[in-house]
């Protein structure tokens, strides 16, 4: 396979898994300002999913709105809902030889949707959950339409390689912010609310409680969205599958390349399935997390090296 | 559609040939469509319009117009109703356009190699240097098969009286091909049933033709060639039709960034590193195909693709240098080409073209501008025209500085009133004027053009103008087995 096209189907399909865990994180947190909570901020969401400086986002971390336009629409912000789509298609109309009728005419029909005048309208002045689920629903085609219609070969490991890493930093992300706002502590706000609204948003609640049955305790979220091999959003669920899409890519193991990433995706899954509460505990959550990321954005930068650089 | 008001208000004149009436009547091969045309209702062909539209968009058959920083998807504008050729007439273009290309052909076999056309003084030397298309790198260099235009679009229009000429020659990247296919699928979602009732030929087979030619070209005999769609790239105009073809043919897709040249032989590169290139089926034009051996500038190509060729390691279709064949000063020599080299009369007439640097022909163009259309030799799309009737005083005065500045550069023409077809705007039939460009391909064992083509359409009233970039459209062309 060509590396421009392998590079484009990663990158078709980082940008879509991005644009979920966008959309899935705007939702509860809007869900959550709605709940009479006087002093709700978005500021520790766009600390973490735009590029602002601190002085922009204290114009607009109090207006809901504002926040949704910008995170959805505006064009000015690279990681805004809008141009993930835009970016996702062009990697697509671009390798349109390589994905599926039924693939290209879906990525298409979701970017068309983004442009119509309609949505900012609906996400000015309507409910803005509805514009937000429906935008997450087009989405879910999409993941359904690669299940359903592509080959498995090279190109579709390129994808999941893309997806699972993306989603991997999106799952830290995500713990990131919202314990951000509790200082990482790990004893800190037992509000069952603002937890409930998080496992929703990932779709972890229902599985929340069959494992945990109790309380909503930050403690259970952090070991699901960490360590819970059979939750789709999880880490290290995500380092697997991650690791499973390399193999499949059925490199010669004689090279570098191979041998480099081999080294680099097994040691961020030893690191993940190795650890626990006590690990976090003497580390902290915060440098915890911070050491994935960096762990995970060393194997994106090999694979640009060692795969994907034509240059 | 009520049947009255659908012909009285089609209005036609004379002077012009219409494709669908003659003389208040429907013509014998419009019968099937016209019935339909006059059962369905204004809302249900509005509706249908509408869904070509959404079917076209959806499906990514679009050209991106760039302005103020982002791009915008516009579709090709699709008339729903369709252009019908008998089968008599397809079997006469037919003929002519083999005629030709053989002709053409043999004249860039020529003159590339011992330049006999030259010598036998039926094309003036000095035509061929001063063709700006003319490449010396092509000399003596022998290509796969002596086939230097793979794929050709021919424009062939009708006049008022009912003949067909051709109008251009297009031998270096003719594009269009893509909305031939498409227009036909679109056609078969709009008006079911329709097609086989009129024993309309298919144009399905044109990728696997193409591929079969292709795959001839190779210089290695290996079992699965490596041939390549080479594109400029996603921003080009006429990217949609490279990725369809790449697709329908099972090749791949690449850009000049993807390919590299090592040892005079051109490589891809690929995620289990460089694979050996055989046929470059390329989209990029001449200039920018090398830039160690045409503009340095250029990004778009390989550099040392020329060196390879010139090895035999890699075929390049179309060959470079075409462009000396589809000059339109060059154009008015093809009827003597076909002469010279096939001993025969042309088929299909050419329009009467002026050559602006002889001062007779000249000064009589000078003295019936109005009736004349003056195009630049080496422009195409529609840009670099002047159409006498339509220009004002200021513009000719202005071309004829610009032809006694340089009479190469420019040739004339008496205007041709192009043939009208039916076009369903604004809710009602309206003519408007068309040409024809059917694709045909050459391989080692000879020409096949597929019963088809790309109906172009003056979509503004009175324009005589049917390029894309100027506002036209395009039809489904049917052509009649019976």
């Amino acid at each position: 396979m060509l590396s421009r096209v392998a590079d484009s189907l990663y990158w078709m399909s980082r940008y879509m898994e991005r644009s979920d865990s966008i959309l899935r994180m705007l939702r509860i947190n809007y869900a959550y300002s709605q709940d009479d909570i006087p002093e709700f901020t978005w500021q520790a969401a766009l600390k973490i999913f735009s590029f602002q400086k601190d002085e922009e986002i204290s114009k607009i971390e109090r207006n809901g709105r504002e926040v949704l336009h910008y995170m959805v629409l505006e064009k000015e912000n690279p990681n805004a809902v809008f141009n993930l789509i835009t970016q996702s298609r062009e990697n697509a109309r671009s390798v349109q030889d390589h994905i599926t009728k039924e693939l290209w005419q879906c990525l298409n029909e979701f970017y068309h949707l983004m442009r119509e005048q309609r949505l900012a309208a609906s996400l000015k002045t309507e409910d803005p959950m509805s514009v937000l689920d429906g935008l997450i629903k087009q989405g879910m085609l999409y993941y359904g339409t690669v299940e359903i219609t592509m080959a498995r070969s090279e190109g579709f490991y390129y994808m999941n390689v893309g997806k699972y890493l993306e989603r991997a930093m999106q799952a830290v992300n995500i713990l990131d912010v919202k314990f951000s706002e509790q200082d990482y502590n790990l004893d800190g706000t037992h509000d069952p609310i603002y937890w409930r609204y998080l496992l929703l948003s990932i779709s972890g609640y229902e599985l929340f409680l069959r494992s945990y049955r109790s309380t909503l305790e930050p403690r259970n979220i952090i070991d699901q969205i960490i360590w819970n091999e059979n939750f789709p959003r999880s880490i290290l669920y995500a380092v697997i599958r991650l690791q499973r899409a390399f193999e499949k890519l059925d490199m010669d193991p004689q090279l570098e390349s191979f041998q480099k990433l081999t080294f680099l995706i097994g040691k961020l899954k030893s690191h993940v399935q190795f650890s626990d509460m006590q690990t976090l505990e003497t580390e902290g959550l915060h440098n915890y997390l911070q050491n994935l990321k960096n762990e995970l954005f060393h194997i994106g930068t090999a694979f640009n090296h060692y795969y994907f650089a034509y240059d | 559609m009520d049947s009255s008001s659908l012909l009285n208000q089609y209005p036609i004149t004379s002077e012009v040939w219409d494709e669908m009436c003659a003389a208040g009547q429907v013509r014998a091969p419009y019968n099937n469509v016209y019935e339909f045309l006059k059962e369905i209702s204004p809302e249900d062909l509005t509706r249908k319009e509408e869904m070509a539209r959404r079917l076209f968009m959806n499906q990514g058959i679009t050209f991106t117009v760039y302005s103020s920083g982002e791009g915008i998807e516009k579709i090709f504008p699709f008339d729903v109703i369709p252009r019908i050729i008998t089968a008599i007439e397809w079997d006469f273009i037919e003929k002519g356009i083999k005629q030709r290309l053989k002709a053409l052909n043999l004249f860039l076999k020529d003159v590339y190699h011992q330049q006999f056309i030259l010598k036998d003084g039926i094309i003036p030397i000095e035509m061929i240097y001063s063709c700006p298309h003319y490449l010396r790198e092509m000399h003596e260099l022998n290509v796969p098969h002596d086939v230097y235009v793979h794929i050709a679009g021919i424009d062939i229009i009708r006049d008022a009286d009912g003949q067909f000429y051709v109008l251009e020659d297009n031998l270096r990247t003719p594009s269009g091909v893509s909305y031939m296919l498409e227009n036909r699928e679109i056609t078969k979602r709009i008006f079911p049933d329709l097609l086989p009732q009129n024993y309309v030929r298919t144009v399905m087979q044109y990728p696997q033709l193409l591929y079969k030619n292709l795959a001839s070209l190779s210089p290695r005999h290996i079992a699965n060639p490596n041939i390549v769609l080479l594109t400029p790239g996603i921003y080009n105009s006429a990217y949609f039709e490279h990725t369809t073809l790449a697709r329908l043919m099972g090749i791949e897709l690449v850009e000049g960034r993807d390919l590299v040249v090592h040892n005079h032989r051109v490589y891809t590169k690929t995620t289990g590193g460089l694979q050996q290139v055989d046929v470059i089926y390329r989209r990029v034009d001449d200039e920018f195909l090398d830039p160690l051996v045409f503009n340095p500038n250029g990004l778009l190509g390989v550099a040392g693709l020329m060196s390879a060729y010139r090895k035999g390691n890699v075929a390049i279709v179309n060959a470079p240098g075409n462009g000396v064949a589809d000059d339109k000063a060059i154009y008015t020599f093809v009827p003597a080409m076909i002469r010279y080299y096939l001993n025969e009369e042309p088929i299909l007439k050419n329009v009467p073209t002026y050559q602006l640097n002889n001062p007779e022909e000249r000064q009589h163009v000078f003295d019936n501008m109005a009736n004349m259309v003056i195009k630049k030799t080496n422009e195409s799309g529609g840009y670099g025209m002047l159409i006498g009737s339509a220009a004002t005083e200021k513009e000719m005065e202005d071309f004829k500085a610009a032809i006694l500045n340089n009479p190469r550069e420019f040739i004339a023409q008496p205007i041709i009133s192009l043939s009208s077809a039916p076009c369903y705007l604004n809710g009602r039939l309206q003519p408007r004027r068309i040409d024809l460009r059917p694709f045909a391909l050459c391989g080692p064992n000879g020409i096949e053009i597929v019963p088809g083509g790309l109906t172009r359409v003056a979509l503004r009233e009175g324009s005589l103008v049917v390029n894309s970039s100027q506002g036209g459209g395009s039809k489904d062309t049917w052509i009649l087995s019976k």
